[in-house]
């Protein structure tokens, strides 16, 4: 293959590709639930490994071609979350075949390539030495929101999964959830992984705030409200977690709070899409008044 | 004759048809069964047969070709009755008979699992294969029930694969531990077992769990010397029953099996031992009729608790769950039997193909004689594509009728068209 012929390929890769190829292994991951088949499981992992070799190509070529690496504009980073949570969702599906897990890890997938079809595309503007610090940020924040997801999913399959076992019901093929105690396990890891995570990247966020001084978001500002409002609350969901662990209902517990954190930090995400922001700006730039407002600034 | 004929026949009775007394009666153990096979083989001398015997099941299948059909239903009644000191008269009414395909659909239906008391059990497909390996090892299967058992162990397998059928367990103490105890402990090596009492279904959920990595486990029964024997059986920790409190406290898993005619552990007990469980969750397989935890104990968090009749109600939907797959099984017995009667009767056109194959040969060889005498020029090479153009066309010529046959064959022993062949072509008996 030419070069010229490898690049009209790549640049013709575009969102829609890989977001099908999820909806396709979603539509499989459901079907469980109404028959069984012996190719499902070759077709679901087929079009999942298909997606994700197009959403790794279309990062990659958009790091190439616009100097977008991952993590420098909003709609890098929901892509970029989103290729984490796909590639967990393909490891787990091959792991464990019988699993549903793709019932809850890709609607999240695909929830945040829609999102990101909403953000900016436009790279954060800071000056050279608020870059390492952006990174630092733009990490951390991206740590705590994939392991928010994944205490989620596991929260809300631990509810699912005591739920059938309360009413005394035997599991049904093809749909097998992990035991109680797995679920159990992983949605207290991840819960103290985010809320950990959350502080450093909320932290890494008030030193590069100081250090690309003029640019500067103001503390009055709604993303340091509703970051300061997940971190608040992923902090104390934690430590109530902490606190109730050797107790019957702990589990139980946690597991309500990560469904809970996933819904707050959503909220949270929907804020910020929507909403009126100075984050990612450079200095004298029009303040974010939502999509529409950040296209009219550009 | 218009070619070979094939026989099969089959006697037999289950747990359906055959009172359990008599049943018990009819059942052969391995020994008899060898015994049994080692005289048919000398009555019925060129024949083939098969003798399957479970505890609910016994039957007899048998095959035979051309002079040496399979015995009839009668004889085969007669010889199981005579080798089982049954009065034949007593046998003959609660024996099924069946001939050639009904055969075939029965065998491939028993070794599915679809015949059996619980519906796609798995175990029977291990006693048809060693039904087979009897007959082999005392020369009594040959090529007919060879090709039989094979395809049925095929359609076993086919039926375990493509369906559901089996894969739900319907047993009590399988779906008490896979079903329940698995969906909450990841694992049971760590796990602290406690075994109450010394019922029946106690060992056998033990097994289950054994199998799936327990290791601790603690025997506790209201007599000390039947906890210690138990025990001692079970590769398990004896403990008094005076500490029910505190091993109560420390199990993670609990069966229960006492004839206690009251509960023996009340709800006041539990919530007074709970604070010392450290909010570990609790499985309770309470085995024991009546029972042994008081219902309200199942409302505590974190404790998951199962009586008898929740565990039956599970197997019964799994039960249902595998009639539902019925459909599809049947549809994969019928294939396979379609396919091996097919086969069967294809077979038995061999001897005539085998001749026509024969004629075209020698007269092809004697004309290809004739040629290369009348041109001695002619190089190796040449010979050899010579050769090959007389093979090709001959094998162009044969294969209309072969195919004909081939599909003939799938309705039944094509007789009509074999004595066709043998006229047109002037082929001997």
């Amino acid at each position: 293959m030419n070069w010229a012929v490898m690049t009209s390929f790549l640049s013709g890769i575009s969102i829609v590709c890989f977001a099908a190829s999820y909806a396709v292994a979603l539509g499989c991951e459901a079907s469980r639930l109404l028959f069984r088949s012996g190719v499902r499981g070759m077709v679901m992992v087929g079009f999942a490994a298909a997606g994700l070799v197009a959403h790794t190509l279309f990062l990659l070529w958009r790091a190439v071609t616009v100097s977008a690496v991952p993590l420098s504009s909003p709609f890098d980073w929901y892509l970029l979350v989103a290729w984490l949570l796909a590639a967990g969702y393909l490891w787990l599906a091959l792991a464990n075949p019988r699993t549903p897990v793709g019932l809850f890890l890709l609607p999240v997938v695909l929830a945040l390539t829609g999102a990101a079809t909403l953000a900016s595309d436009r790279p954060f503007l800071q000056s050279p030495a608020a870059q390492a610090w952006a990174r630092i940020h733009g990490s951390f924040n991206l740590a705590f929101s994939v392991c928010v997801t994944l205490g989620a999913v596991a929260g809300l399959m631990w509810l699912i999964q005591a739920g059938r076992l309360s009413r005394k019901q035997a599991p049904t093929l093809g749909f097998r959830m992990p035991s109680l105690e797995r679920l159990a396990q992983v949605t207290h890891r991840m819960l103290g992984i985010a809320a950990w995570t959350a502080v450093a990247g909320f932290v890494s966020g008030i030193v590069l705030n100081a250090v690309k001084l003029p640019e500067s978001v103001p503390w009055n500002d709604p993303v340091v409200f509703r970051m300061g409002l997940v971190v608040v609350w992923l902090v104390v969901a934690d430590c109530i977690v902490l606190a109730t662990r050797r107790r019957p209902a702990g589990d139980r517990i946690a597991a309500w709070l990560s469904v809970a954190s996933l819904v707050i930090l959503a909220g949270s995400m929907a804020w910020g899409l929507l909403g009126a922001s100075r984050h990612g700006l450079p200095a004298g730039a029009a303040v974010r008044e939502g999509v529409m407002c950040e296209e009219a600034t550009t | 004759m218009a070619g070979t004929s094939t026989t099969l026949a089959l006697v037999g009775g289950t747990h359906r048809t055959v009172p359990l007394e008599l049943r018990e009666r009819l059942a052969f153990s391995a020994e008899q069964a060898a015994d049994a096979l080692a005289q048919f083989r000398d009555r019925f001398p060129g024949r083939e047969a098969v003798l399957l015997s479970t505890c609910n099941r016994v039957e007899f299948y048998a095959a035979g070709e051309n002079d040496q059909p399979a015995p009839t239903a009668g004889e085969l009644v007669a010889f199981l009755a005579e080798r089982r000191g049954i009065d034949p008269a007593r046998l003959g009414p609660v024996l099924s008979r069946q001939n050639d395909n009904a055969v075939v659909h029965h065998l491939f239906s028993v070794a599915a699992g679809l015949d059996s008391m619980v519906l796609g059990e798995p175990q029977i497909l291990g006693q048809v294969k060693q039904a087979w390996a009897l007959a082999q090892e005392h020369g009594t299967s040959g090529p007919l029930t060879a090709a039989m058992f094979q395809s049925a162990l095929r359609t076993a397998k086919r039926v375990a694969t493509e369906t559901g059928l089996g894969r739900e367990r319907t047993s009590i103490p399988s779906v008490a531990v896979a079903d329940f105890a698995a969906g909450v402990f990841e694992r049971f090596d760590d796990k602290r077992v406690l075994l109450l009492g010394a019922g029946k279904m106690a060992a056998e959920t033990l097994r289950y769990l054994r199998a799936a990595g327990a290791r601790e486990v603690t025997v506790l029964n209201r007599t000390a010397s039947r906890a210690v024997e138990l025990a001692a059986r079970l590769g398990a920790r004896p403990g008094s029953f005076t500490e029910l409190v505190a091993e109560l406290a420390a199990a993670d898993l609990v069966v229960s099996t006492t004839g206690a005619d009251e509960p023996v552990v009340s709800l006041e007990t539990y919530q007074r031992l709970e604070s010392r469980r450290n909010g570990r969750p609790l499985v309770v397989l309470d085995l024991a009729v009546p029972r042994d935890f008081d219902s309200r104990i199942g409302g505590r968090p974190g404790v998951w608790l199962y009586s008898v009749d929740d565990l039956a109600a599970a197997c019964d939907a799994n039960r249902r769950s595998r009639q539902r797959e019925m459909p599809a099984a049947l549809a994969i017995v019928d294939e396979e039997t379609l396919r091996f009667m097919a086969d069967m009767h294809h077979r038995t056109t061999a001897p005539v193909i085998e001749q026509l194959r024969a004629g075209w040969s020698e007269t092809g060889a004697a004309e290809l004689e004739r040629l290369f005498r009348r041109l001695p020029d002619l190089a190796e090479t040449e010979r050899n594509e010579i050769r090959q153009a007389f093979e090709r066309y001959a094998a162009k010529l044969l294969h209309p009728p072969l195919a004909s046959l081939r599909n003939e064959s799938r309705s039944g022993p094509p007789h009509g068209l074999v004595e066709a062949l043998r006229r047109l072509f002037q082929l001997g008996e």
